[in-house]
């Protein structure tokens, strides 16, 4: 399997939360060669791997297909475009950075700056009153193609960088979505001792909302939330992040279940799997949260993917880190009854 | 003039590094030009016209762009840098740049907005704490790839902006080269020099070579200058706007320009029906400031395309102004024998 391909497919795909259809729709057709009844549920992704059985336990795979992401909010009578973000952004990386907006067609603009001949040398973050967009279209040329409510995606390739690394945006979740596509492959030919169903789920980034719903109708009993979590760069706490390349970092966690934290660290074990700990106090800003309090409740656990520089143009993983994640995931639901 | 505008836009070249640029000029100019390269790398050509005036014409533009450079390789594999010329900390923060001669593709990371301050994230990032991330595990790995001293780029490709803008990296100054390209491969009422500049962005070194060499009397510089036309600027605090013609200031930060050039050149404009503006407000500077006080001096005219997001990875212009600069220029170069 092609791992850095399906990396690379997915990051780009467009799917700024809440317009997930074009992520959503390169997910699921990766997902159906697992789960041929795989389809799209009011914007989740949705699929069951094998016979489904009532007997017996459900494990939820779960990744979310959206990204950060801006949405249009108004078109001034010179043709800027003014936007709000959709998720935690850092603004003092959107000066001049090249976007694309999902409007009738995708349109390409830059986020007007003001440059450094004219600047007044104070260090103030423009804000998004200050910031706009520039498409080089007059406004009655862009009313045409633009609407308010449209998504906005930085507009970025994905690169390799040298050894097994690669950068794009959006890897926070696709990277998540790849490691589950990746463990559906090690057991495709497996009859399973648990159902597995699959969710790709919308608007994480606004609050795991659609999580919420996908738990609903998944109705799990163990939900693994596969997300990303901080791998240290400089910045960056040392003890508060894990380090790329070391495998997946498994959650442990007061709400989240002690008894699967424990399983999947003696399942990494068993098969020899490298894995990192990530030790939360509290909450894990996952879809976990959601799920371990969905219905009557799920034991849960988060598995996450050493990541840098998250929700910018320029994340930055280790295809080795997905591997080992997809592996790990693999190994936890042939271990479940 | 857009498709070569793109391909030299696409070319890497920061200060000091301009062969390449200069190489794939040398592949555009026509046979029927002298030519040659001096120490500083700044190309020197002359072609001859239907006549031969006593007086001396320059036109030149610079090939250097806005970049990095490494300066050290940290025991972790990142790359520290300093910048090449005057680029703000915000169009560096969370881009893609090239490294070297070879290309390695690598990422200005900052730190995750989650684990920022409340303070940190209102506060503009400082070049001094950035650095670059090719994916070395340590730095005997980067070591494979790059190497102190290596040039840095920005990984821009050139698009369409609507039906008349483009975006591109570099368009300063590529955008006077694409002129004067276009120019050179005329044929000339006029003797003329015409000289590709280095190191213009970190001080205007090739240019101060150059003119003592050529030794103008009348000078016409080209260039790529800052519009701020955008949203939120009124009035001055634009400078000049896209869409209205080259720009011909009658003084920045580095000259205060020939007054009898400038009249010049606004009354051709409207002889001529070629639109042309000038900046309102004393900011930016340019190979001028070099060449009007060089020998015994130089009357010297800049003529600039207005742009958008200069010194960035994304700087747009209108071409219809580079089409208007190129007009203006071309009558200018007949002119300016005049006065």
């Amino acid at each position: 399997m092609d791992l850095e391909n399906i990396l690379v497919q997915l990051a780009e795909s467009a799917g700024a939360s809440g317009c997930e259809a074009t992520a959503a729709e390169t997910s699921l057709s990766m997902l159906r060669k697992y789960c041929p009844d795989a389809s799209i549920e009011k914007g989740n992704v949705i699929g069951y791997f094998g016979d489904f059985d009532p007997k017996r336990k459900t494990v939820l795979l779960d990744a979310h297909i959206d990204q950060v992401g801006f949405i249009v909010t108004y078109i001034t009578d010179e043709g800027f475009i003014k936007f709000e973000n959709l998720g935690g952004i850092d603004r003092r990386i959107l000066p001049a950075q090249q976007v694309v907006i999902h409007g009738k067609l995708d349109i390409k603009g830059v986020i007007c700056s003001v440059p450094p001949h004219l600047s007044s040398g104070d260090d103030a973050v423009p804000g998004y009153d200050d910031l706009c967009i520039d498409t080089g279209m007059a406004a009655n040329e862009i009313r045409k193609l633009v609407s308010l409510g449209d998504t906005i995606n930085f507009d970025v390739k994905c690169r390799k960088l040298i050894g097994n690394r690669l950068t794009c945006q959006a890897f926070d979740d696709r990277c998540g979505v790849a490691s589950i596509i990746y463990a559906l492959e090690q057991i495709k030919n497996l009859q399973l001792g648990c159902n597995l169903a699959v969710l790709f789920s919308t608007q994480e980034e606004l609050g795991e909302r659609g999580a919420a719903i996908g738990g609903y109708r998944i109705n799990p009993d163990i939900a693994l939330a596969v997300d990303v979590s901080f791998a240290y760069s400089i910045g960056e706490k040392e003890e508060k992040c894990g380090r790329l390349g070391k495998g997946p970092m498994i959650g442990i966690s007061p709400s989240l279940s002690r008894e699967i934290s424990d399983k999947l660290v003696s399942c990494a074990e068993k098969a020899s799997i490298p894995f990192q700990t990530e030790v939360m106090n509290g909450l894990t800003s996952t879809n976990a949260d959601r799920f371990v309090v969905c219905r009557d409740g799920a034991k849960g656990c988060t598995v996450s993917i050493p990541l840098r520089y998250m929700h910018t143009p320029v994340e930055v993983i280790d295809i080795k880190d997905v591997k080992l994640t997809g592996r790990l995931l693999a190994e936890f639901v042939k271990e479940t009854m | 003039m857009k498709e070569l505008l793109k391909e030299l836009c696409l070319i890497n070249g920061i200060s000091g590094d301009e062969s390449a640029v200069r190489d794939f000029i040398l592949s555009r100019i026509p046979d029927d030009c002298n030519r040659r390269v001096d120490n500083l790398g700044n190309l020197i050509c002359f072609k001859k016209g239907k006549s031969s005036p006593k007086k001396k014409l320059m036109i030149c533009a610079h090939m250097d762009e806005v970049g990095c450079i490494v300066t050290s390789i940290r025991d972790d594999g990142t790359l520290t840098f300093d910048t090449v010329g005057g680029i703000d900390p915000f169009v560096l923060a969370g881009r893609q740049v090239l490294v070297g001669k070879d290309g390695i593709s690598g990422v200005i990371g900052s730190a995750a907005v989650h684990n920022l301050s409340k303070e940190e994230r209102e506060k503009a990032p400082k070049v001094s704490s950035m650095y670059i991330d090719i994916g070395a595990e340590d730095s005997s790995d980067a070591k494979k790839y790059v190497k102190p001293g290596d040039c840095v780029y920005f990984d821009s490709d050139f698009i369409s902006l609507g039906e008349k803008c483009v975006k591109g990296k570099a368009i300063d100054d590529r955008a006077g080269c694409a002129v004067m390209i276009a120019l050179m491969n005329d044929e000339l009422e006029y003797d003329t020099y015409f000289v590709f500049n280095t190191q213009e962005e970190i001080g205007l070194r090739g240019s101060r070579v150059s003119a003592f060499s050529v030794d103008p009397d009348l000078a016409i510089v080209l260039e790529a200058t800052t519009a701020s036309d955008i949203d939120g600027v009124n009035g001055s605090a634009r400078v000049c706007s896209l869409g209205k013609g080259p720009v011909v200031s009658f003084m920045d930060k580095s000259t205060v320009y020939d007054k009898e050039l400038y009249r010049l050149a606004f009354d051709a404009a409207i002889e001529e029906n070629i639109s042309c503006q000038t900046k309102t407000k004393i900011a930016g500077g340019n190979d001028s400031g070099a060449i009007h006080i060089s020998g015994d001096g130089v009357r010297t005219i800049a003529v600039s395309v207005p742009c958008r997001y200069l010194h960035s990875a994304s700087c747009v212009i209108n071409t219809e102004d580079l089409n208007e600069t190129y007009k203006l220029v071309k009558t200018l170069m007949k002119r300016i024998f005049a006065i």
